[in-house]
């Protein structure tokens, strides 16, 4: 008895007794027989950045396997035996096959997390036409979620699989029931993943950390400003949990970015807070982005082992396993560091504080803050121009030799700008910021690739210093060694592009790109 | 994909038993089975409750690969398909005859089903014609059943005489003896007499009044009464053919 790939799903109107749909199912001399019934638990898994229901999947497992299910269509294109139930798993941990390879093309870093877990009591029944011959099989489903102490169905589905040969009956069958919504609803796959995941609480797209504000052009600067520090803010206690459970890296990482994008908004944007009150948050944030530092150049060593170890010749991998090894013990400890700091009443009441500052209603005093009250847009405008003028004065006295400190900071002008078009690209047509987030992305990408590399070195620099004596070390020395040799390599080639980029950007078309934005009609 | 068919020039030998018992015995083992039913009296559709669909008939068949894979259907064993035969196929002969290479059309118009089916069984009707001809092409291995009776080794004896004036592959042809009741001298005498040839399958089949029940069941006698004489018959017969097949690969 094979089924045909096209199931229904269906959803009876509460109004409506099992008993009627079976009756508006069955045509004449057409019956139903008990076939099966059973239990199962089903676990849903995803990033926290949704990235297979953005794809249009959903990871699902049953009966000990993961399938990877296409939500459009509700079919199963691939399963994976998957005997235990984390909460939590790397795609990269998976057994090779089609599943972990679709599951990395969806994230190469990201865990794939449980959302949640129903469980379901299946009844299944055939269908057997006046021949009493199987046309099709009806499912009948509960659906609970699991691990509450009320075990209550939220939904009640049922389901029509024809077998092979019979689609035309079953479209007869889901016609005469879906027929003006009297009976059933019809379902499909992705509205039965939404149900399932608004019934457990999870919200689906629940997380961005993209700006993605509508600020206001018009409204004094200060209320655009607690907009952006409200977001920032939102972004930073979203990740809280997900660096305290261990997830995956990127939860920090966005952590940090959250705190940047805080102290930029609080420094860039100059006289609209209280100057005493101002410089207190900064500094506190300054001490949360410190505590993370470590903590992140392990998590970034981690997640490069992979080139690490392909850079080298076999005869020096197996030295570089205990380095690893050695970096891994740590970042464990410096996690466990980090996340009692978070629980910390220090940290807590110093985030409390913060959130009733970024709420805080009143205007702030216009004689300490004269710039408060000025248009949102007049501030975006003058802040971006003298940001750029300043990624391009700076940029223009980097000398020949193109000194890692020249370097390092034009990095950081860049930052400031491209943090300042983001925070304001709301109140601008987008087509006139795209273009100009293009041409500042080229420099930034070789700035950070150069600063990146020389990161690497320092880091492998340091350990280096600190070697005992010995065989090993000798020969994690040389793996060492060999790595600096390639980073190195790699930095200048970084350094010796820099000047032809610049120069791109530096270019009277890039400066077209930001007058047109400075003067285009504001939203 | 390994192709079977069961058949013979004369009436009423238990063809479609064996094509629906040894069919649903392969399906047994997980291989993906097909049943292609080409007799326009339709028995081994019936046995399996299965009517084609309104739209289905030979011209259908004879357009091959897609047209064919639409009408197959499940039956109501996992593993085993049908395609139903029509009423229609009464004239397939006919319109095979208006085709540029009848006796290849069957093999052509199946290739694609090779990529679903491990094994594929024809339950032929009873006669030589250009559908035969065609059959025999398209198979692997040719089965026939033969009561033992003088008329029976006739009809047989006829198909082998055809195949060698048509320069057929004779070798395919495969006999099994059927409907066999052992307290018959007759058939004692012939069995004794024929069933040591080196072409004849060792397995005959037992003449079992539940196997005629078999239209009242509307199921293969193995899924029904496995235990019956002659579904224990079948059962040997499916692993000495299948030990065949498998050896010559």
């Amino acid at each position: 008895m094979r089924t045909s790939p096209k199931t229904v799903y269906l959803r009876l109107n509460p109004a409506v007794s099992t008993e009627s749909l079976a009756e508006s199912a069955l045509f004449s001399g057409w019956q139903l027989k008990a076939y099966s019934s059973r239990k199962e638990r089903r676990e849903f898994y995803d990033t926290f950045e949704w990235q297979a229901f953005e794809n249009e999947v959903a990871i699902v497992k049953k009966r000990r396997t993961l399938f990877l299910v296409d939500l459009k269509s509700g079919q199963e294109t691939a399963t994976l035996p998957f005997p235990a139930a984390p909460s939590s798993f790397y795609a990269d941990a998976l057994p090779t096959g089609i599943l972990k390879a679709a599951l990395s093309t969806l994230t190469d870093i990201r865990a794939f997390i449980r959302l949640c877990a129903i469980d379901t009591v299946i009844t299944t029944y055939r269908i057997l036409d006046d021949n009493e011959k199987s046309i099709a099989f009806l499912t009948s489903e509960s659906l609970c979620l699991a691990d509450r102490e009320k075990q209550e169905p939220f939904v009640h589905l049922f389901s029509l699989s024809p077998l092979r040969g019979y689609d035309d009956e079953m479209d007869q069958m889901v016609t005469s029931l879906t027929n003006d919504d009297k009976i059933a609803k019809t379902l499909d796959f992705r509205e039965l993943f939404l149900l399932i995941m608004k019934e457990a609480g999870v919200s689906v797209h629940g997380y961005s950390s993209k700006i993605n504000l509508d600020l206001d052009p018009d409204a004094p600067v200060h209320e655009s400003a607690r907009q952006l520090l409200q977001f920032t803010f939102s972004v930073m206690r979203a990740n809280e949990e997900g660096i305290k459970r261990n997830l995956d890296t990127e939860f920090l990482h966005d952590y940090r970015v959250a705190i940047r994008r805080t102290r930029s908004i609080l420094k860039q944007l100059r006289s609209v807070f209280e100057p005493e009150e101002t410089a207190y948050y900064l500094n506190l944030f300054k001490e949360i982005g410190t505590r993370t530092n470590e903590l992140r150049d392990r998590d970034v060593s981690l997640l490069r082992q992979g080139s690490y170890f392909h850079n080298l010749p076999p005869c020096l991998q197996p030295s570089l396993k205990l380095f690893f090894s050695e970096i891994a013990v740590s970042r464990k400890k410096l996690h466990k560091q980090f996340c009692r700091y978070l629980a910390s009443d220090a940290c807590k009441s110093f985030l409390d504080e913060w959130e009733a500052f970024v709420h805080r209603q009143s205007a702030p005093d216009p004689e300490q803050c004269p710039n408060a009250s000025l248009s949102t847009a007049s501030v975006a405008v003058e802040s971006i121009k003298k940001a750029w003028k300043r990624v391009i004065r700076h940029g223009r006295q980097v000398s020949e030799e193109t000194t890692d400190s020249e370097l390092h900071a034009l990095r950081i002008d860049c930052k400031k700008l491209r943090y300042l078009l983001e925070f304001f690209s709301s109140i601008f047509p987008h087509k006139s910021v795209a273009p100009v987030l293009r041409q500042l992305k080229e420099l930034q990408d070789n700035l950070g690739d150069f600063v990146d590399y020389s990161v690497q070195l320092h880091f492998l620099h340091e350990r280096l210093t600190t070697l005992p004596l010995g065989k090993e070390a000798n020969l994690l020395a040389a793996s060492m060694g060999g790595l600096m040799a390639i980073l190195f390599q790699k930095q200048e080639e970084a350094r010796g592009t820099f000047h032809k980029t610049f120069e791109a950007f530096d270019h009277e078309k890039t400066a077209q790109l930001f007058h047109d934005l400075l003067t285009s009609k504001l939203k | 994909m390994k192709t079977i068919a069961l058949y013979s020039i004369k009436g009423g030998v238990g063809k479609t038993a064996a094509a629906v018992n040894l069919s649903y015995l392969s399906s047994l083992l997980s291989q993906p089975t097909l049943i292609c039913d080409l007799d326009p009296q339709g028995a081994s559709s019936y046995y399996f409750r299965i009517t084609a669909s309104k739209k289905y008939n030979s011209d259908k068949f004879l357009k091959g690969n897609k047209k064919i894979y639409h009408n197959i259907k499940a039956t109501d064993f996992e593993n085993l398909d049908l395609l139903p035969s029509d009423f229609s196929y009464r004239n397939l002969d006919i319109e095979l005859s208006e085709e540029k290479k009848p006796q290849k059309k069957l093999r052509k118009n199946l290739e694609e089903l090779s990529e679903d089916y491990q094994y594929l069984f024809f339950d032929c009707p009873p006669n030589l014609t250009l559908l035969s001809e065609s059959v025999f092409a398209a198979s692997d291995l040719i089965l026939v059943p033969l009561i033992p009776t003088t008329l029976s080794i006739r009809t047989y004896i006829q198909l082998k005489d055809f195949f060698e004036a048509n320069k057929l592959d004779g070798s395919k042809i495969r006999p099994f003896f059927s409907m066999v009741e052992k307290q018959k001298k007759l058939h004692r005498d012939i069995i004794l007499e024929f069933g040591n040839g080196p072409e004849f399958i060792t397995q005959s089949i037992p003449y079992n009044s539940e196997v005629e029940k078999m239209g009242l069941y509307r199921a293969p006698l193995n899924a029904v009464l496995p235990n019956a004489p002659a579904s224990k018959a079948y059962r040997n017969l499916w692993e000495e053919l299948r030990s065949h097949l498998e050896k010559s690969g």
